[in-house]
């Protein structure tokens, strides 16, 4: 079965002092339509870039050095400019943490939404704004018919929210790529968002890429997930396997910091250190110099992912057979 | 409980002026805070939990004096902060600090780490300057686990957890009794605030701190906090020991509160958007209960009339399904 959507090989570079800089490294990974991949790492991992290089946003001066990116069978990086335009939005949507930033202060949130659905289907301005109306109601926007004329400063951060959320499925995308959606939410609007898109997801059957640091949305949403650390992805599992049963070291040092698992007055468990910049990307494993299990062969040799079972593999010597024997 | 708390909050009330017009006339008020009671033990730590716009911050930069109340008391081991002179404030000052929450914002760039750390010695004449002060400054960067040649670099060459680390050394310089941490962990990776909470918890047991820890983050109110308040529109709606507070929640939006939290266990999948609609504009609360537009148990009586904190099995909630019946 063709997959919605379909990475492989992935790397981008940065130009650095010493040459170019590779920040993302052979990522793959496909996603079935009605699947949710979640995209789980801290800051520096890599993660916003993966996703900006699936919608060939990645900013200048970076680059896209090698890889495939290709949405229901057809391969985006080959793409002109304009052709690319009209996947993006068409096919491929994608919703940032920041709504603020991806909305115009200066236009109202319906003609934005409008203005998109124009942009990819011949429909009149009025069948667009009819649209825009439902839209907005589908993703629970009180009064929708009279938010259409608000400006985006008049509205919440939730409701701003549902509106990034409206625009990305007005031209019914194939794949919606979230980074960290609900991020700069407070908590009871990022439950409310959280519900919404799994309702639009089990209406619309979009495959999401969910990219988020919060092991939590990864379990209300997720299908699946994919680990990163340093540019690489480092294990991938079912959500439930992953969560109740971690097999990269960095991951289960992840699940046991969350303070949320530990006992009040028990010390949390620490990752020590802090995630290394690419340029100090150390050799062999880049988990190395934090992990509490590194062997010699850790230092000096990168670990392939290798599968540990159907559906599931991981990127880490100590999980070989041939490992501590 | 005889002994005097060391910090009470009676009564606060911080408002912000609305002004417009030409004469910048003041219009209305901002009731950021509106009536909040506080009690913080000696070597305690209290939560202080709310979404944005809920006077949180305010309550603590108005104990801190950074913001003028209108009304209230500030007791800090029973004197009232607000009716002291500003010469009678200063040794007082030196024993409550504050943690912000972006260490990059609050530390000043261009000066070294030495020095930023110096500027409290300095102001409340600890230590002889020179040597002296340098030792202690090492010192204190030991304490916080950092490199005490760390002190001749400036902050913005630190990452973010260690610019942290460097921002609760200051607090910690001047030899203080009460921290205020106004969400100093909720802009950290988990694997690196695992870190500044290890660390917050042991200064608080090797130097007899007590915290008051400002945050929306639920999950790392449970693990640290002895007693937490719930802050809603400008008011406390429960108090009560954290045990309590998280196994039996009082109040409909404590509740809403803990529901609306992704949990990481794949057996629980539930966040629930239990609290509906957004928090309404402080400028103009709502009548009645503040709470009743996104009360789920709201009843008649719920807009007329404003409920008091009623007593109930360890603490109070300001809710009338808590008063008597």
């Amino acid at each position: 079965m063709t997959a919605a959507i379909e990475v492989e090989g992935l790397s981008v570079s940065f130009p650095g002092p010493d040459g170019r800089q590779r920040v993302l490294e052979d990522v793959g990974f496909r996603i079935a339509a009605g699947e949710v991949l979640a995209l789980v790492g801290e800051s520096g991992s890599g993660k916003s870039i993966t996703a900006l290089a699936c919608m060939r946003l990645v900013p200048k001066p970076g680059r896209i050095d090698t890889g495939r990116v290709a949405l229901e069978g057809r391969e985006l990086l080959p793409l002109s400019v304009p052709e690319m335009r009209s996947v993006r939005g068409a096919g491929l949507s994608m919703i940032f943490q920041e709504p603020m930033t991806s909305l115009s202060p200066v236009v109202t949130v319906g003609d934005q939404v409008a203005e998109a659905i124009l942009l990819h289907e011949s429909v009149s301005k009025r069948a667009a704004r009819e649209r825009v109306v439902a839209l907005f109601e589908s993703v629970g926007i009180p009064d929708a018919a009279a938010r259409t004329n608000a400006y985006p400063h008049q509205l919440s951060g939730g409701l701003k929210q549902r509106v990034m959320i409206a625009m990305a499925l007005s031209t019914r995308p194939r794949v919606l790529i979230a980074d960290e959606p609900t991020t700069a939410l407070d908590v009871t609007i990022q439950a409310q968002i959280l519900e919404l898109m799994r309702d639009l997801q089990r209406e619309t059957g979009t495959a999401i890429l969910l990219i988020t640091h919060d092991l939590g949305i990864v379990n209300e949403l997720a299908d699946r997930v994919a680990v990163m650390y340093a540019g690489k992805i480092v294990e991938r599992a079912p959500r439930r396997a992953l969560l109740s049963d971690p097999r990269h070291p960095y991951t289960q040092g992840l699940l046991r910091s969350i303070p949320a698992l530990a006992r009040p007055g028990e010390r949390l468990e620490e990752i020590p250190g802090v995630v290394p910049a690419p340029d100090d990307w150390p050799a062999g494993c880049r988990f190395s110099t934090r992990c509490a299990i590194a062997f010699d062969r850790c230092r000096a040799e990168v670990p392939a992912e290798r599968a540990l079972g159907p559906d599931r593999s991981s990127a880490c010597f100590a999980l070989e057979p041939e490992a501590g024997s | 409980m005889s002994e005097v708390p060391l910090l009470r909050v009676d009564g606060l009330r911080t408002w912000f002026p609305i002004k417009r017009g030409l004469l910048r006339r003041t219009v209305g008020h901002v009731r950021a805070v509106d009536g909040v009671d506080l009690t913080i033990r000696e070597g305690q730590t209290l939560a202080l939990v709310g979404e944005s716009g809920c006077g949180k911050t305010t309550v603590g930069r108005s104990i801190l004096r950074l913001e003028e109340a209108r009304e209230g008391r500030i007791l800090y081991r029973g004197t009232d902060l607000r009716t002291l002179e500003p010469k009678a404030m200063r040794p007082l000052r030196q024993k409550l600090q504050i943690v912000f929450q972006d260490p990059m914002a609050s530390l000043n760039p261009r000066l070294r780490v030495h020095d930023i750390l110096a500027e409290g010695l300095r102001s409340f004449g600890i230590g002889s300057p020179g040597s002296e002060r340098t030792d202690r400054i090492a010192a204190l960067l030991r304490r916080v686990q950092l490199d005490p040649a760390a002190m001749w670099r400036y902050a913005h060459e630190f990452s973010g957890g260690q610019r942290q680390r460097i921002g609760i050394a200051r607090a910690l310089a001047v030899d203080p009794e009460l921290v205020i941490c106004d969400e100093s962990v909720s802009a950290l990776d988990v694997s690196i605030q695992a870190q500044i909470l290890n660390l917050l918890g042991d200064l608080q047991q090797e130097m007899g701190l007590a915290y008051l820890f400002i945050t929306h983050d639920l999950s790392v109110v449970r693990y640290l906090a002895d007693e937490v308040a719930v802050m809603y529109l400008g008011q406390i709606v429960e108090n009560g020991p954290t045990a309590r507070i998280f196994s039996d929640p009082a109040h409909p939006y404590t509740r809403g509160l803990l529901e609306a939290v992704p949990s990481v266990d794949p057996d629980r999948r539930r966040a629930r958007a239990a609290v509906l609609g957004d928090v309404p504009s402080p400028a103009d609360p709502p009548p009645g209960c503040r709470f009743h537009t996104r009360c789920p148990e709201r009843m008649p009586r719920c807009d007329q009339e404003a409920p008091p904190l009623f007593e109930v099995e360890r603490g109070e909630s300001r809710c009338f399904l808590s008063g008597p019946r």
